[in-house]
Parts: C-alpha cells; structure tokens; sequence
C-alpha cells in the first residue's frame, strides 16, 4: 500500500492487475471483517441461549437427588434393611456429587449466595443423616428419632431455598432469554446498517479505482483522436508513474512528438525538392529558350544576300520567267526561314523548303546537282522541328557532293517505321570517316571555318534541336562507306501528329 | 487526468479505506461494549462482576422495623465491606414464612461467620443463640438483649435507657386530661409487670404530681403480622372507656399503625404517640405535628457497631458484652433536620 511504502514503490507505480487486486483484496477483507464479527456474536447469542435454562434443570436435578436422600433415610429408618441402606448411600453419594457444582464462595451475587447456602446446609444435613443412619444402627432409637426430625428441619429449609434459587433463577434466565432475544434483534438490525454502510464505501472505493484507472485511458483515447485528426500540439499531461497507465501516456507522448518532428522534416525536404526542381525547370526552360535564339540566330545573312545578287543578276540579263521562279523560290525559301525560325513545321513545309533550297542551289550552280525524293506521302501532315532537312541536305551539298567530279546526286526518303518516320539523305559524295562521324554526332565538330556559303545552321544546331524538341538522344545516325563512298543520314524521330499543341513552344 | 486530481482520488481512496477501517473498529467497539451490557443485563456474566467475600454474617431481625432494619443492614453491609465480609440479612414471617428460631437454624446449618439478630424475647430462640455458639458462630444480639445467653455482645439502648427515655418523654406530654396512658411493647416476654421499660415509664408517672391517678398500663404487641397489630388498634380506640390518652408504641409498624388509626377515628389531639423510629410515614407525622414526638437511633452506628463485635469478637477472640447506640427525640422542630436514615445532626439525648 501507498502509505506503508511510501519511499520504495508508489501507489501509481503498482500495476494495474495489482491495484485491482488490492482494491478488491481491501474490500473483501473489510467484508470479511465485518462479516467474522457477526458470527463471532451470533454464535456467542446462540452459546448464551444454550445456557440460560440449564441452570434450572440442575437445580431441579438437586432437588429430586435431596428427595431421594430423605425418602431413602426414612425407608431404612423404619426398615432397616441392607438394600434400603445401599439406596440410601448412593443417593448420597449422587447428591453430593450434584452438590459439588453448586458455588462455593461468598459473594454478592444473591443466586451464587443462595447457591452457597444450600451446598453448606445439605453438607449439614448429610451430616445429620450420616448420624441418623449411625444411631439407627446403635439401636439408639430416641437419638435417631431426633436427628430424623431435624433432618426433616433441614429437608425443609434446603427444598424452600432451593425453590427461591430456582425461582430466582428462572426469572433471570427469562429476562436473560429476554435480552438475549433483544440483543439478536439489535444485531440483526445493526448488521444490516453496518453492512449497507460497508457495501456504499466499497463502492466508492471501486468506482474511484476504476476511475482512477480508467479516466486517463479515457484521455488516452481522446487525444489519440485528435491526433489522428491532425493536432499534433496536444499531449497528455506528464506522469511519472510506472504503472501501465503511464507507461502507455508516455509513449503515447514520445509517439506524438516524434510523429510531428517526422512530418515537419517531411515538409521541408519536400518543399526543398519542389523547389529545386522548379529551378531546375526554369533553368532549363531558359537554357531551351537561348539555346533556340542562339541557334536560330546563326543562320547567316550572307545567304540571302548572294542568292538576292544572283536572282538580280538573272532578272538583269534575261528578264525572264526563269528570274520570276528563281526569285520566287527564294522568297518562298527565305519566308519560310523567318517564318519558321522559332517553332516547329510540318514535315511536308520541310521537304518543300529543300526543294526550295535545291532549286536555288540548281540556279546557282547550274544544275549540278541531281535530287531525288521518295516520300511517303501519309506522314507529311507530321510535325518536326523546323528547319531540320535543310540543314542535313546543306550538308550533303556543301561537304558531300561539291567539288566532286562525277555527278552529285542526293535522295532524299521518308517513311514510316514502327510508328516512328525515317527520313534518310543519302549523298554519293566523299563520304567520311568515322572520326569525323563522332564528331559531328558529338556534336564537337564545329563550324570550324566559318562556310560563307551556307544557312548557318549546322548539324550541331540540328542535333541539339532534335534533342530538346523530343527530350532524347541518339535520333541522329550518319553511315558512310568511307573516302568516296557517300554519306547517310538517318533521322528517326517519334510520330507526332496534329496541330500545334505537340509544339515544344 | 492530471497528476494532482489523480492525486486527490488516491487520497480520496484512502480515507474511505480509513473509513472503512474506522467503520469495522466502531463496530467491534460497538458490538463489545452493547454486548457487555448486553451480558450484564442478561445476567449470564454476573458471576465474574461480582465481588467475593471471604466470611458470612447472618443478620435475622423481625419485620416490625423495616425502615430501620434496612438502614442498620446498609450501614453494616458498608462496614462489613471493609473486612470482606458479607451479611445477609433475614427478615422473619416474611414470604417464606420462616421465623427468628427457623433463621437461626437455617444459619446455624449453613454455617454463616457470626450471627446479628434482633432478640425477640422468646426463651427457645435463647437457645438457638446457644446452640449456635457452641458451634463457634458468634452472636450478638441488637436492639434487645438476650440476657441469660451466651451471646458475644448487644448492640443498642438497654431497657433502663430507654425507660427513662420514654418516662420523660411521657411525663412531658401529660397534662390535666391525661388519665391513662398505654404502652405497646414488642416482647415475647410473658410477664410484662417485670418489663423494665414498662416499669421506668410507670414509676416515672408516678413520681409526678397527680400521677398516682393516670393509670399505665403494657400490652404486647409481637403476636403476628401486621393486620393482627392493626385490629389490636382498633379495639384499643374503640375501647368502651375510650383511648388512651398517651400512646406508647415500641416499634415501626405499630407507629404507623397507631397513627393511622388514630387518622381513621379523627382522634388527633385527643390521642397522643410517642413514635418509634423514623420512617417516611412517621416522619411526615410528625412534621405535621400529628405525632408529638418519636424516637430513634443511629442506625448507621448500630448497623457498624454489629460488624464491629464480630470482627473483635472473631480477632480478638473476645469483646465488649455493650455496646450503646445513641438515642434521639425528634419533634416536629427537629425532624424537618434530619435525614432519611435517622442520622441526627443536632440533639442527641
């Protein structure tokens, strides 16, 4: 218990089946006490009852066993026979016996005082009678006449006091019966009160245990919901105590703390990633963006200024139909330029514009060159980024087919694939080497000797754009035979159809 | 909950356990002491209350002076206390209808310590006394001596005392109308003429002037219970000559007797009594003024007196043959001073 070992364990520190166990174990050994006492006094009535008229029997025993003494005297008195006189010490004998319980002792109590009296006068008159008998065998018949009538004296006065005795005792032991009787109403009775009483406090007892026990169980589970509704500020109230109670509120509390640190830290790294990764989107939006001006600001003017001075050498010479297609051609070549510098083409405007291109390089150099086409036609409505064609066939003219003696050719197919479309330029020029194939696929190729004769977008420009347009490498591949064998390009790009929304701008 | 209401329910806990506690000790306490009394009253525990005594005494009075007798035992109850002795007292023809000799020998039988009893004049109850002391009872006589026995000692007034006590008295409340004066004695004695109070009262008359006239005369008054002394009053007030004018009355009953009959035949002034002892009736008599004048003694020295001859006797082996007892007059001046057990602050004679 609490207070006994105050210093060493606490009342809180006792575990929960414990503290039933001793809430219980209290109250029943409070019941128990109660309950022991009860009987310990009802038996104690009932032992008093079994005793208040067997005080009466005795002395009615007595008074028969002085009958006989007297009837036995006078029977061998006047008969004198040995059997009378046998009779007679042997209900002398019972007699004394029966006297031999009788008080002794002087008191205040009138019953044991009258006890007294008739024990001391029946020895009196057993002496007497003992003298009677002597005298009757002496053949003293006057001495044994006297003595017999004092014993009828004596007979008298013992029987009256043995009446009174019994009398008396007969109305004490009614009004001890009485009481007796009384007493085991009123126990009845305060019994019942001090158990209903016991019964309240037991209660009380239990109730406030259980609730002692319960109640922060019941916090317990009040907090746990709120908790579990997102409150991570309330806690339960410290204990110190060791009992299942405090052991399930602190861990209950550790819980809840670290359940909230673990959330915090979860936020923050969630909105450091969030936002690295919308810088990191920026950065790449911006580096997209510059890239594209950058490149698309390398298309070289001087282009379009040679062809104009060619156009207007032709229209200045002939005046002719072929000036009007020639300068038509490059202003479809050149709108198409500007147009399309910053956005995407279908694949159609693309093989248009190397037409465009060839054309006006046909112009220029006098139809050196032979293109050819093979062009499925159900793919052309697809977009691809802008100005990528021309570039490759610049290419093809520029570092393939030019200076070459025999006859430059370039053919140009596209085709669908697996749901991808191949465009293929395939050129019966130098060709290259496989150095020179990484490079340019490296893209570290450069425009090393700046082509005054060129669009200014080289294959760098083009493989970066593929690149960013479809986020993935490795769309490029350039084939060559070797030093004279002509070159290929293959570009495998995905299907992209419709309207401008696939449009990485 | 926190920790200081969780706090307070286990102090709440604990002070009903203490309760609780509290509860099943009221109740043992409770429970012993109802049954204790419950015993005492019941009886049944008696024996081991009581106290012990380690000798006997037998006190045998006659039932003429309840009042008195009641209070000389309660003195000598108290004194015998003092020696471990305890009396008992027996009053004769009284319920049992035993008698002085049938006491004496119920004593004898059951073999008391001592014997106080009150001499009644019959000559077999003297040898009662004398069978009794053979036995080494001691007996001592109170109030009226047995002369001739051989009992130890006498405790109270001797008959010369008293005569003269009465015959002043008496001669006090004479006047001229005064022509016979009666005295009731309590005697078994079969001669009265050799009575010795009667005799002092008689001579004391004569020896005043004009008493050789008034004629004084004795008559017993033992002769049975208390309605024979009654119709024995009667026939005295309606005696053809008329009452007495002094009545002498030499004990209780046949004070209060007189003083009735004398109430019932509206003969106050015309009779006058001397009482004996002081029981509420008499007292109240004679605060009213109805009985002249009575007489007592120290009941309470009496009663101590007794105990005292049979302890000296039964320590010393022998005692004072006398021992006096203080007589008062009470008259209506002085009974309105005294208390109920005739112990007299003032006045003695």
């Amino acid at each position: 218990m609490k207070m006994k070992t105050v210093k060493r364990k606490r009342w809180e520190d006792i575990p929960l089946a414990r503290k039933v166990l001793i809430a219980v174990g209290i109250i029943t050994l409070l019941l128990f006490l109660i309950d022991s006492l009860l009987y310990f006094q009802v038996n104690r009535i009932i032992e008093k009852m079994d005793t208040v008229y067997s005080s009466n029997v005795n002395m009615t025993e007595i008074s028969e066993a002085l009958d006989e003494v007297q009837d036995d005297l006078y029977s061998y008195l006047s008969v004198k026979s040995s059997e009378s006189l046998e009779d007679y010490y042997r209900s002398e004998q019972a007699y004394r016996n029966l006297l031999g319980r009788l008080n002794y002792k002087i008191t205040s109590n009138p019953a044991k005082l009258l006890e007294r009296k008739i024990r001391k006068m029946s020895n009196t008159y057993l002496k007497v009678t003992e003298e009677a008998v002597t005298a009757k065998r002496g053949r003293n018949v006057e001495k044994y006449k006297n003595l017999y009538e004092e014993t009828q004296n004596l007979y008298g006065y013992i029987n009256s006091y043995i009446e009174e005795l019994n009398s008396q005792q007969f109305r004490n032991n009614s009004s001890s019966y009485q009481t007796l009787r009384e007493a085991l109403t009123y126990l009845e009775i305060s019994s019942l009160v001090i158990m209903i009483v016991m019964m309240g406090i037991s209660i009380a007892i239990l109730y406030l245990f259980t609730k002692e026990m319960i109640v922060p169980l019941t916090n317990l589970a009040e907090t746990a919901n709120l908790v579990g509704q997102g409150n991570f500020s309330v806690k339960m109230p410290e204990t110190d105590s060791l009992d299942e109670v405090g052991i399930v509120t602190r861990a209950f509390n550790t819980m809840v703390e670290s359940l909230e640190e673990y959330i915090i830290r979860t936020k923050e790294s969630m909105e450091k990633e969030q936002q690295m990764m919308e810088r990191e989107l920026l950065m790449e939006n911006h580096l997209k963006e510059a890239q594209l001006r950058f490149l698309q600001s390398q298309i070289n003017p001087h282009f379009l200024f040679n062809s104009l001075n060619a156009g207007a050498q032709l229209a200045m010479m002939e005046d002719a139909e072929k000036t009007c297609v020639f300068v038509e051609k490059m202003a479809d070549f050149f709108r198409y330029n500007v147009k399309k510098g910053m956005g995407d083409a279908s694949l159609a405007e693309e093989v248009e514009a190397v037409e465009n291109y060839i054309y006006i390089l046909n112009v220029r150099f006098a139809g050196d060159i032979h293109f050819t086409k093979e062009i499925d036609q159900g793919i052309m409505e697809c977009r691809v980024p802008s100005m990528i064609l021309q570039p490759i066939v610049e290419n093809a003219v520029n570092h393939g087919i030019r200076n070459i003696e025999r006859e430059g050719k370039i053919h140009l197919e596209i085709r669908e694939e697996e749901e991808k479309i191949v465009i293929c330029v395939r050129d019966n020029g130098k060709g290259m080497s496989r150095e020179r194939i990484e490079e340019v696929l490296s893209g570290h190729a450069g425009n090393g000797e700046e082509q005054s004769d060129s669009t200014g977008i080289g294959m760098n420009n083009v493989i970066s754009r593929l690149e960013l347009f479809y986020d993935r490498k490795g769309l490029m591949q350039i084939y060559s035979g070797g030093l004279d064998q002509g070159t290929e390009v293959v570009l495998t790009i995905p299907k992209i159809t419709g309207g401008e929304e696939a449009c990485t701008e | 909950m926190n920790r200081k209401s969780r706090r307070n329910t286990v102090k709440k806990e604990i002070w009903l356990i203490f309760l609780g506690v509290f509860f099943v000790v009221f109740f043992l306490i409770f429970m012993n002491n109802f049954f204790k009394s419950v015993w005492e009253r019941s009886g049944i525990e008696e024996a081991e209350e009581t106290q012990t005594y380690d000798y006997q005494y037998a006190m045998i009075v006659d039932s003429g002076n309840e009042e008195l007798w009641q209070a000389v035992y309660g003195s000598a109850k108290e004194q015998a206390e003092k020696y471990r002795v305890n009396v008992e007292l027996m009053v004769s023809s009284k319920a049992d209808g035993y008698d002085e000799n049938d006491y004496m020998e119920i004593s004898i039988a059951s073999g008391v310590d001592g014997i106080i009893l009150e001499y009644n004049g019959e000559e077999d109850l003297k040898d009662e006394i004398n069978k009794a002391v053979e036995q080494k009872i001691p007996v001592v006589t109170v109030m009226n001596d047995a002369q001739d026995s051989k009992r130890q000692s006498f405790v109270g007034v001797n008959d010369y005392q008293l005569g003269q006590a009465y015959g002043q008295q008496v001669v006090k409340l004479m006047d001229e109308n005064t022509r016979n004066i009666l005295i009731l004695l309590n005697s078994e004695e079969g001669d009265l003429e050799k009575n010795q109070i009667y005799s002092l009262i008689s001579s004391a008359v004569k020896n005043t002037p004009g008493g050789k006239e008034i004629q004084v005369t004795a008559r017993n008054m033992t002769t049975g219970s208390k309605f024979d002394i009654e119709e024995a009053m009667r026939q005295i007030f309606q005696d053809p000559q008329g009452p007495p004018q002094i009545l002498v009355c030499m004990d209780e009953t046949t004070t209060e007797c007189a003083y009735q009959t004398m109430i019932d035949f509206n003969m106050v002034g015309d009779v006058k009594i001397i009482g004996y002892y002081l029981s509420d009736a008499i007292r109240e008599a004679v605060q009213k003024g109805l009985i002249p004048v009575t007489f007592s003694l120290d009941a309470v020295q009496m009663g101590k007196d007794t105990v005292e001859a049979l302890w000296e006797y039964k320590q010393e082996g022998r005692v004072n043959s006398y021992y006096n007892v203080d007589l008062n007059f009470i008259t209506e001046d002085t009974a309105l001073s005294s208390d109920s057990e005739g112990r007299y602050e003032n006045e003695n004679s």
